[in-house]
């Protein structure tokens, strides 16, 4: 009987660390990842250029949607890889959010477009519906349904480990 | 007289423009929203309630949670709603799924196993 209750004793502080060390030293562990599959929000929204409206019909296939915006520091830290991924033939949208459209085409012309199409988010109303909380934030679009959201930069490191595992698993965008 | 007539002008002129942040049709709503609002984290703050945050995400989802007030939508579904959107975490008060089961067993297995032990002890 003694035994047994020593050896609780000892058994439940070290249950109790290897559980913290092991959470610690999670590597595959992104907080800004969520793998929920949902639905895309249904929409109808200008693009930035005004002269065309795209609506969520016009989402068939398979699509990066990058929420951005000119006020947003981080977007011009993650547009060079954005500018890469679309060289590497990877359609990507862009959802400017709630940004004034002089600005946004202004940066637009001084850093580039790797952009299909932006639409143009202004209130943000499109946005809300899909979960986001600030730019930048990027989604996977496969057949209508969001499967991956990352809040968040995307460099190299987290396109490897985030994106790239569901992109194999979903056989998507292989077409190159 | 004028003079006093001019003061009695500028203290009364600042009410006639007071009015309350957001509109509600019934008393019943604001209450259901004020409490709302502090159930359910900003998603852009550390920790901090909806009520407390004037980031322009919060102040998007207090009006959207007006909008669904408006709509007749449940506290429940206002709830359901914001964590399918921004993730569990929104809320305060951690549902029973399956990601919190073991949170919120846990404890109770650990003071049973407690008591038997020391149920145990006692008799021999």
């Amino acid at each position: 009987m003694n035994i047994f209750i020593r050896l609780i004793l000892i058994l439940i502080p070290i249950i109790f660390f290897s559980f913290f060390y092991l959470y610690i030293n999670d590597d595959d562990y992104y907080p800004g990842a969520d793998f929920r599959v949902i639905d895309m929000p249904k929409f109808e929204i200008n693009d930035l250029y005004k002269d065309q409206r795209f609506t969520h019909l016009d989402l068939e296939g398979s699509y990066l949607i990058n929420v951005w915006a000119s006020w947003c520091i981080t977007c011009r830290v993650e547009h060079g890889f954005l500018q890469k991924l679309s060289d590497q033939n990877i359609p990507i949208v862009g959802l400017n959010y709630k940004d004034d459209k002089e600005d946004a085409l202004n940066w637009i012309n001084k850093f580039g477009d790797p952009y299909k199409f932006i639409i143009h988010d202004l209130k943000g109303r499109l946005a809300l519906d899909m979960g986001v909380t600030g730019a930048p934030e990027t989604f996977l679009l496969h057949n209508g349904k969001i499967i991956v959201h990352y809040r968040g930069e995307v460099n190299k490191m987290i396109w490897n480990d985030v994106f790239i595992p569901i992109i194999n698993k979903e056989d998507i965008f292989n077409n190159d | 007289m004028i003079k006093n007539s001019f003061y009695l002008l500028l203290i009364v002129s600042s009410m006639i423009h007071a009015n309350s942040l957001y509109e509600f049709e019934s008393l019943e709503d604001e209450k259901r929203f004020y409490s709302l609002i502090k159930e359910v984290r900003c998603p852009k703050c550390t920790s901090g309630s909806l009520a407390s945050s004037n980031a322009p995400v919060s102040e998007d989802i207090k009006q959207k949670i007006i909008e669904l007030i408006k709509e007749g939508k449940t506290d429940r579904e206002i709830k359901d709603f914001l964590s399918f959107r921004f993730g569990n975490d929104v809320l305060y008060n951690p549902g029973f799924n399956e990601s919190t089961y073991f949170l919120w067993i846990t404890p109770v297995v650990f003071l049973t196993l407690c008591l038997l032990v020391f149920l145990f002890r006692r008799k021999s």
